[in-house]
């Protein structure tokens, strides 16, 4: 019906994005000639502000963002090409802020959901300046009369509601504008060669009877983006990011759903997996698929567990770094767990974590969570979150918090949507610190004092930026995937399923005992209320000395009744 | 394969939701505001080679081979087999580019293809079919989804074979759930479920897409270029749809159907504001059977700077007081009224069974109950006036019928319908959900998009004995007026299309706001309205005006019908919800169902027009800025 399908349209406008950008390679060169975009943008902003700022109510800010966004997929499934596309489009978001910095239109009320979609709106992508004028100055209009709106019913409410300490705080920081207009980037890629490969990975799953269904997906984003403001901010960056993402489904004889998923991230093309690297990842998640299947539900268990780093990595970003987003202190429908910690110890002495988009890499590694400027044009800053165990601030946008009244640069979002605080690129460290092997010698140790069975060794976590996109667990839900029960009297390791965390998971992370020496990385697209946004997190391999899980419900849709078509014995000769 | 509706980053035009006439043949039409047919079209399937022959279509193959396995050895321990299994499966290769004033907004093209599974447990009489219900089976796939674009065996089959799997799991929970709601009734439904028809095998060439040598990005920057020249435009959209499409059905009764279908367009809309601050727009549009039919880019120009001039006409145009009186509606806002208002209550299939007391009464107020069924052999019309509705029907008076197939989209052979014959209702528009008045399918079963196909009309024709000339017509209607003490009455040119005229998500909101909790008072958006004075009979523009009460009913009150009839054509919204409203007759060439209208001019007695009486939006604080 019709109203679905306009839906769907703006969502698609919306898909993925980024923040993260900006080559600074770029940064030593002279600045590129203005673009079009960028004069069209700076013309109309002037022209508004002149006479808005005098309108009843007065604007106090107004923000002009174009986000130019080339997009390549290529995906295939069981063996065939599902998808080869190559689309480009031009985003065009207009804030106009009324009142002041301190009360103005966006001022959250609480008989009023806030509305986490940001208005928007897809512009031309020629570099015709009349045109792209008209566009903006349209949005702009329906942006003031919207705020216009808003402000009488901030002031209303403000004269008959209770204000709680939270709300005390202002709405909007006013922040030191940036000027920085580094060159364009242009993908180029030739679809070709990937609608084969993707045709090919998944060919090589249907080898396997287990797996139901499979599907590789190729991406290419390159993304330009501008932005202007009346505080005299003037930003131009891009970045490009290339992936490849395979996905698998299976059930096991009980009927529930088994997952495999894996992800590669490259900047550069000469930086593409290779064939041999992707069939490798392709045979271990066979692997790992068949051996989920056949493997026991797990008993309900509390004991000591280790988490290797990539699972220990998506854990810190799940139960610690959403709880850290600034904005969430503000809501009074949030868990606040940490709000009123600051300067105190909620984690174990050897533990420091920082969020630092300002990195590119990690260990020769790419890390997804880098950008230069947010969403709300402030710069990146690296946020020492953690220091020795202490709580020491928050992730900062522009909504600032009685005793944070400024941004730290993790104002961020997908196109379409309202910037809020989110992480970059979480990178926990530790000084207390043991090889790995040491450290699962360590976990057999406790459970022998602990006089336990087992213990857990888990080596990947399902988050909300595992599976972003595919109606996967959203932010908080922690699903450990690949779990083993780990003997102490040296049988080999045994894989079991079902595994569900009980309580909060939060007070797991208080219980690590030690860490690894290794870090891994985890890149990946978070998604909460500003959207998907990339990040990485970056974590040791823990020792928790308990934790405690039971059997999670299982679907109730049995495996399918036929055998797959590919492997029917009945029907030998026919398949072709 | 991927579930339709869990995928993010499924972009939108891959769910160009489309059904075109299922006619490999003269699939065409066309409109624009100023009614002047562009092209004729020759039978599409004529012209181009087949791609491949049925045997070599592996497509057929995967679908045979995955259903006769299912037939045979799909059963859960204990439960009874499928006795209906049907697939069906859409292939589309989709171009679309749009522009604004000369600048290029949007451009793609896209190759997609989609399944969709039936299985039903049970018989004809009583199946899992007809039942709606909160609980249900939540299977881990699903039964529709995309399926690979190769058109090879293996992948299709594994996809088949998932979705076959979970639609007969589906099934069987359903039918549980339904026999246990039955139970609960005092008295069960004796109409059937489902009709058995006689199998159809129709194997049609497939068409391969011909964009042509034509630079649609430049024509259509070319064709909207002219809307450069109105400065009092805030904003336009001009669309470029070209659209092919083959549609694959094969049931377990023996029914095997490959036809393609397709289908060009432009649609355009424009929006500006009158001086008072009134946001008022207007659209043009254009269909044809395929991209080389196209207006070039100067006709479309000129046809787009009429309609501005034509709108900016209307922003000049003195407001519209309230009105209740004689209506003359020209031919194509004829066409619309019959499109809106007859909508819901051509079809004779029964609604679903319900466990929901919601979802009763919300079929009820979005009007989608029909107002004839049970009402068969009762005068609905004025005597003289008859309703037929033709698929069949390839062309009239020369210009080709967009909504003309052979067969239609469950497999029916499609049948020319007389639902009005001289004002008394004989006949409904059938698929295979039987209703209480007709058992039997005619063959206008149509869907968009994979949707459950329902009964809609394809080609309408209102025919009436001594349709007057167009200046005896318009006397009569003067004398109406006189007769009844007015100055002046009202004569409708256009009434709006809000599918085609709202440029942004928003817009359209705004107008599902506005309007749909409305459906009930009847409210109908004129577009092009001019005062016709009784003194001398001269015409003045006038804007602001909308009806109301305009039912069904009030078509009883036709007190003028002329001899000008016209083909109305128009994208039909397959959407039930929003029935018997102007959003729920039209949809647009991304999405709607290729339907026409054809009527003479028409006066109605007694039609309430109100004029604005809200609070003018307020003009921007900032003026525009050049266009040039």
């Amino acid at each position: 019906m019709k109203p679905t399908h306009r839906a769907r349209v703006f969502v698609i406008g919306t898909t993925i994005l980024l923040s993260a950008c900006a080559s600074l390679a770029g940064a030593g060169t002279a600045e590129a000639p203005t673009p079009a975009v960028l004069t069209a943008m700076q013309d109309e902003l002037d022209r508004s502000m002149a006479a808005m700022s005098k309108g009843d109510p007065a604007a106090y800010f107004i923000s002009y963002t174009v986000a130019d966004r080339d997009y390549v997929e290529v995906s295939g499934s069981n063996g065939a090409l599902l998808t080869t596309t190559d689309t480009s489009a031009r985003w065009l978001e207009v804030q106009t802020r009324v009142g002041d910095y301190k009360l103005d239109d966006t001022h959250k009320l609480p008989e009023r959901q806030p509305s986490w979609t940001s208005p928007g709106t897809t512009v031309t992508l020629d570099q015709d300046i009349p045109v792209l004028r008209r566009e903006i100055w349209r949005e702009t209009d329906r942006q003031y009369r919207a705020a216009t709106e808003a402000l009488i019913k901030v002031r209303t409410s403000q004269q008959v509601q209770v204000q709680t300490a939270e709300g005390a705080a202002p709405d909007f920081s006013s922040e030191a504008p940036r000027v920085s207009v580094g060159p364009r980037v242009e993908i180029k890629v030739d679809r070709t060669p990937w609608e084969a490969r993707v045709r090919k990975y998944t060919a090589a799953f249907s080898k396997s009877p287990a797996v139901l269904n499979s599907i590789a997906t190729f991406t290419v984003l390159g993304m330009n983006q501008y932005q202007v403001n009346t505080e005299g901010a003037r930003l131009g960056f891009g970045q490009v990011h290339y992936r490849l993402e395979l996905y698998v489904q299976s059930k096991a004889p009980d009927g529930m759903d088994i997952n495999r998923y894996a992800n590669f991230d490259w900047l550069e093309p000469k930086d593409a997996p290779t064939d041999k690297v992707v069939f490798t990842r392709i045979q271990t998640m066979i692997a790992e698929t068949e051996a989920l299947d056949k493997a026991p539900l797990v008993d309900p268990y509390a004991g000591p567990a280790m988490l290797t780093g990539r699972a220990a990595a998506v854990f810190f970003h799940e139960v610690f770094g959403h709880r850290a987003e600034g904005f969430r202190q503000k809501d009074i429908n949030e868990g606040q767990t940490f709000t009123s910690k600051i300067g105190e110890q909620i984690l174990p002495d050897f533990i420091s974590i920082k969020d630092d988009p300002t990195e590119e890499s990690f260990g020769g590694q790419m890390l997804l969570g880098y950008y230069p400027f947010d969403d709300e044009g402030v710069k990146a800053e690296d946020v020492h979150l953690v220091d020795h165990g202490v709580l020491k601030t928050f992730l900062m946008s522009r909504s600032p918090l009685v005793d944070i009244p400024h941004s730290n640069g993790h104002g961020r979002r997908q196109l379409g949507f309202v910037p809020v605080a989110r992480q970059g690129n979480l990178i926990v460290s530790s000084s207390r610190t043991v090889t790995n092997e040491q450290l699962r010698q360590q976990l057999i140790e406790m459970v022998k004092k602990q006089n336990k069975p087992f213990g857990l060794l888990i080596d990947d976590i399902a988050g909300g930026f595992t599976f972003t996109g595919r109606a996967q667990p959203q932010a908080f839900q922690v699903l450990p995937l690949v779990v083993y029960k780990v003997y102490p009297d040296g049988r080999p390791d045994q894989l079991v399923r079902g595994v569900d965390i009980v309580g909060t998971p939060l007070v797991s992370l208080t219980k690590i005992v030690a860490t690894g020496d290794t870090p891994d990385i985890f890149n990946g697209y978070c998604g909460a209320e500003s959207g998907s946004v990339p990040v990485s997190a970056v974590a040791p391999a823990i020792l928790i000395s308990e934790m405690e899980v039971q059997k999670k419900e299982t679907s109730t849709d049995k495996p399918p009744i036929l055998p797959p078509p590919a492997h029917d014995p009945e029907e030998k000769g026919q398949h072709q | 394969m991927r579930k339709f509706s869990t995928i993010a980053s499924l972009s939108a035009l891959v769910l160009l939701a489309l059904s075109l006439a299922v006619s490999a043949s003269a699939a065409a039409g066309n409109t624009s505001n100023h009614a002047k047919p562009f092209v004729n079209v020759a039978p599409a399937a004529l012209e181009q080679a087949p791609v491949s022959e049925a045997e070599s279509d592996q497509t057929l193959h995967a679908m045979h081979d995955e259903m006769d396995r299912a037939r045979t050895r799909l059963q859960l321990p204990g439960v009874e087999k499928p006795f209906y299994l049907e697939y069906r499966l859409l292939d589309l290769d989709v171009r679309s580019v749009t522009s604004s004033f000369g600048a290029l907004v949007a451009s793609s093209t896209l190759r997609d293809r989609f399944m969709s599974v039936d299985v039903r447990v049970g018989n004809y009489h009583l199946d899992s079919s007809n039942f709606v219900s909160e609980d249900g089976f939540q299977g881990f796939l699903g039964s529709t989804g995309q399926v690979g674009i190769d058109r090879d065996y293996n992948s299709l089959r594994q996809d088949l074979w998932l979705a076959t799997d979970q639609a007969y799991k589906q099934a069987v929970t359903q039918m549980s759930l339904k026999q246990s709601f039955l139970r609960s009734l005092s008295k069960p439904p004796e109409i059937d479920d489902f009709s058995q028809e006689p199998p159809v095998v129709k194997i049609d060439p497939r068409v391969e897409p011909e964009w042509t040598t034509r630079n649609w990005e430049d024509e259509s920057r070319a064709a909207s270029a002219a809307l450069r020249n109105f400065p009092h435009l805030n904003a336009t959209r001009v669309n470029y749809y070209l659209i092919y499409v083959t549609y694959y059905l094969m049931n377990s009764e023996g029914t095997t159907i490959r036809s393609s279908r397709h289908l060009a367009g432009i649609e355009a809309a424009l929006a500006t504001q009158a001086d008072d601050g009134m946001p008022l727009h207007d659209y043009y549009s254009v269909y044809v059977a395929k991209p080389a039919d196209l207006p070039d880019p100067t006709t479309v120009a000129k046809s787009l700077a009429q309609t501005a001039t034509e709108l900016m006409t209307l922003r000049q145009s003195p407001l519209v007081p309230d009105f209740t009186g004689p209506v003359l509606f020209d031919a194509p806002a004829a066409g619309s009224v019959l499109a809106q208002t007859l909508a819901s209550s051509l079809s004779g299939a029964r609604p679903p069974l319900s466990t929901m007391a919601a979802f009763d009464e919300i079929i009820q107020r979005m009007g989608g109950r029909s107002e004839w069924t049970g009402r068969v052999g009762t005068r609905v019309l004025p005597a003289n006036v008859s309703l037929i509705d033709d698929p069949t029907l390839k062309e009239f008076n020369g210009q080709p019928l967009l909504g003309n197939y052979e067969i239609d989209d469950e497999g029916v052979k499609a049948q020319r319908v007389g639902v009005v014959e001289n004002g008394t209702l004989r006949n409904l528009l059938m698929s295979r959900r039987p209703g209480p008045d007709f058992q039997s399918s005619n063959g206008h079963a149509r869907s968009a998009t994979l949707s459950d196909p329902q009964p809609l009309s394809s080609s309408l024709l209102l025919q009436a004995n001594g349709g007057l000339s167009a200046a005896d017509l318009k006397r009569k209607f003067i004398d109406a007026c006189r007769d009844d003490g007015h100055e002046w009455c009202l004569e409708i040119k256009r009434m709006d299309n809000p599918a085609l005229t709202s440029i942004r998500q928003e817009d359209f909101s705004d107008f599902i706001g506005g309007v749909a909790g409305g459906v009930a008072s009847g409210e109908r958006i004129p577009l092009v309205v001019y005062r016709v004075y009784v003194s001398d009979g001269h015409e003045e523009m006038v804007r602001g005006g909308h009806i109301e009460g305009l039912q069904l009913r009030a078509l009883r009150n036709i007190t003028g019908i002329g001899s000008d009839e016209t083909v109305f054509p128009y994208m039909q919204n397959p959407s039930g919800g929003f029935a018997g409203t102007a959003l729920g007759a039209f949809g647009s060439a991304q999405g709607g169902i290729p339907s026409s209208v054809i009527t003479p001019s028409l006066v109605l007695d007694e039609i309430e027009v109100r004029g604005f009486h809200g609070e003018p939006r307020r003009l921007p604080l900032v003026p525009s800025p050049p266009l040039k």
